[in-house]
């Protein structure tokens, strides 16, 4: 079921959360909602699932409106943050709840409800634990079960808030790949939160980047990544060097910022055209990749480099490369935003 | 509840971060002591009083009808405030830790009023609004309704002073539960009642009994806004407190005692069934955060 969001505001007191958002979400996509806290990005999701009621516009589920539509009537699976799994129930119970709250007329019997559940269980490969209770469970067993239980009530649509957002690094890695591999099985149109752009651009379809309320950019992974619409963006989706106005690359005289990410630089012994003198600080080993750091020929702060380690160690012995030795910088691809007026101090 | 915690979990502190043991010594036999003095000691004389007669002058205190019919109207009286408040605790709890509305800090001043009272200015109210001379006063005696000097004055009365102990246990652990849970409910089709019954009733089951019981416990041992509004006449309108504090003042000892006894014995029960449901609340409350 398609997901159609017109201009939809919302505020809490003076505070602006959802400034005229709209967003369309084709029938079968997974897409992010990417922002930092505050950005209005959980907010949305609750509106979109009736558990928030925006101020004005509407929402449409495969083109009707549902805006006053009742949470219940609205067919969506929900995941919260923190599982909100119903301590008091088993496992087998919480699965079942969507089902055992359904109107007598509407209501699966026992044998079918039992039968849903176990289905349920084994796909997210914890049938074993059934009559255990929530707490006896890890925080990723206990969110694949939130997971089982939004999906018990076969809903259209599948929201999940920040679903990995209390897990740990590995865990969430797994079971990030393990809700692609769930989705392209079924196929249901999925809007999650996130403010790990790492997770949206690894899970996600489509990536919906807000800030302070607004949408800043909408598009697949990769072009968001490579062709961001803003300052903000560029940044929020990675790390990348300012340089104001200094950078002469584009060659056009051109006095706005420029932005470089760390591994779209080329450390050389001498100056080239569109380069940047830099003395060498300190290189740091994070996993496969080298960051280096350099202090600014003209004094103006760090630049970040950002290599494979063995692209480095052969860089070092060639250059020899030392605290406080001389070298130049050549951006391969250079970013620069027109009519910029965002200060970019205050996106951090 | 505090000694019971400290005799379960024995402090294993080094030197350097506890007190010289002559200082933890006198300040565990003082409190022992005051404990012994205030608490143990007038336990143990109002059964020692009771039974000072003989079991059987004991005995006929209990059955003798005047007593039969405070306890009878301190039980009906319990059985009908101590449900009446498990009812609007749970409800007063719920709109204040679920709900967010105008007037919230309001509501949770007014909840702590019956604590803040003394129970005779509780009791002087219900007869100013519901006595003879009071408000309604005319209007009751025309439609021959006896409010004050009769059973609906006790439950009121009794309503008021217990009404602070449902909901005051309920209130915190509401709250800290937040409302994630009966929000999945809510998306998960359940109706209101249905999220009610299902969810949030099953998780504070054991701090609603343990208000209710303390609800109970002091049900039952009210003295003060009863005493005035109950008129004590015997046989008709006194509860067990009175009856025992009429007895004492005609120097009938082995009598009030013996009533006596049966209220004492009463707080005991509820002692123990507090420890036990306590213990439950602190799994429930241990559960739900992990």
């Amino acid at each position: 079921m398609s997901i159609e969001v017109r201009h939809l505001h919302k505020r809490f007191g003076e505070t602006v959360v959802c400034d005229d958002l709209s967003l369309d979400i084709p029938a079968g996509q997974l897409v992010a909602l990417l922002g930092p806290s505050g950005s209005g990005k959980t907010t949305l999701l609750r509106m979109i699932a009736g558990l928030e009621v925006p101020d004005s516009g509407t929402v449409l589920f495969h083109g009707e409106d549902a805006t006053d539509a009742d949470v219940r009537e609205r067919r969506v699976g929900f995941v919260f943050q923190h599982y909100a799994l119903f301590g008091h129930m088993t496992i087998f119970e919480n699965v079942a709840f969507g089902l055992r709250v359904r109107p007598k007329t509407v209501r699966p019997d026992e044998a079918e409800i039992r039968a849903r559940v176990a289905r349920l269980l084994a796909m997210v490969q914890l049938d074993y634990l059934a009559e255990r209770y929530p707490h006896q469970l890890s925080g990723g067993q206990r969110q694949r079960i939130a997971l089982a239980r939004a999906l018990a009530v076969e809903p259209k649509i599948l929201l999940l808030d920040e679903p990995f957002g209390a897990l740990d690094a590995r865990v969430r890695r797994e079971l990030r790949r393990w809700l692609r591999r769930l989705h392209d099985e079924m196929h249901v149109t999925s809007v999650f939160v996130t403010h790990d752009q790492e997770e949206a651009m690894e899970v996600a379809d489509r990536i919906v980047v807000m800030n302070h309320g607004r949408i800043e950019q909408d598009g697949a992974p990769d072009e968001v990544y490579d062709h961001p619409a803003s300052p903000f963006v560029l940044q929020f989706l990675g790390d990348a060097n300012l340089f104001r106005g200094t950078l002469a690359a584009g060659g056009d005289g051109d006095a706005g910022t420029a932005y470089v990410r760390p591994h779209e630089l080329q450390v050389t012994a001498h100056a080239e055209p569109g380069s940047v003198p830099v003395v060498f600080a300190q290189a740091l080993t994070v996993g496969p990749n080298t960051r280096l750091e350099f202090r600014r020929g003209d004094g103006d702060g760090y630049v970040d480099v950002e290599m494979p380690r063995a692209e480095w160690l052969a860089l070092r012995d060639r250059l020899g490369l030392v605290r406080g030795a001389q070298a130049h910088l050549v951006p391969r691809n250079v970013t620069r935003f027109a009519n910029e007026d965002v200060d970019p101090a205050a996106m951090i | 509840m505090s000694a019971v915690a400290i005799v379960a979990a024995p402090p294993r502190v080094s030197e350097a971060t506890t007190e010289p043991a002559w200082v933890r010594r006198v300040l565990i036999a003082v409190a022992l002591a005051f404990l012994a003095l205030f608490l143990f000691v007038p336990l143990v004389a109002v059964f020692a009083e009771a039974l000072k007669k003989g079991v059987a002058v004991y005995l006929a205190a209990i059955v003798e009808p005047d007593a039969l019919a405070a306890i009878r109207l301190t039980i009906v009286a319990a059985a009908i405030s101590v449900p009446l408040n498990c009812v609007f605790g749970v409800a007063a709890a719920w709109a204040i830790a679920k709900f967010d509305f105008r007037g919230k800090n309001l509501l949770l001043t007014l909840i702590d009023l019956p604590f803040s009272v003394s129970p005779v200015i509780a009791g002087l109210i219900f007869v100013l609004v519901f006595g003879l001379q009071g408000w309604f006063g005319e209007w009751l005696r025309d439609h021959d309704l006896k409010i004050i000097f009769a059973l609906p004055g006790i439950v009121i009365a009794t309503i008021f002073i217990t009404f602070p102990f449902v909901a005051r246990e309920l209130i915190p652990l509401m709250q800290a539960q937040g409302i994630e849970q009966e929000e999945a409910a809510r998306v998960l089709g359940a109706s209101g009642w249905q999220i009610f019954r299902r969810v949030t009733l099953p998780n504070v089951r054991w701090a609603l009994l343990y208000g209710v019981i303390l609800c109970n416990a002091r049900a039952m041992g009210e003295f003060g806004a009863v005493s005035v509004v109950s008129g004590h006449i015997r046989g008709q309108t006194n509860t067990m407190p009175l009856h025992i504090e009429i007895l004492y003042n005609e120097y009938q000892f082995a009598a009030a005692f013996a009533v006596a006894s049966l209220l004492a014995g009463l707080a005991l029960l509820t002692l123990v069934l507090k420890i036990v449901v306590e213990r439950r609340v602190a799994a429930q409350a241990g559960g739900a955060t992990r």
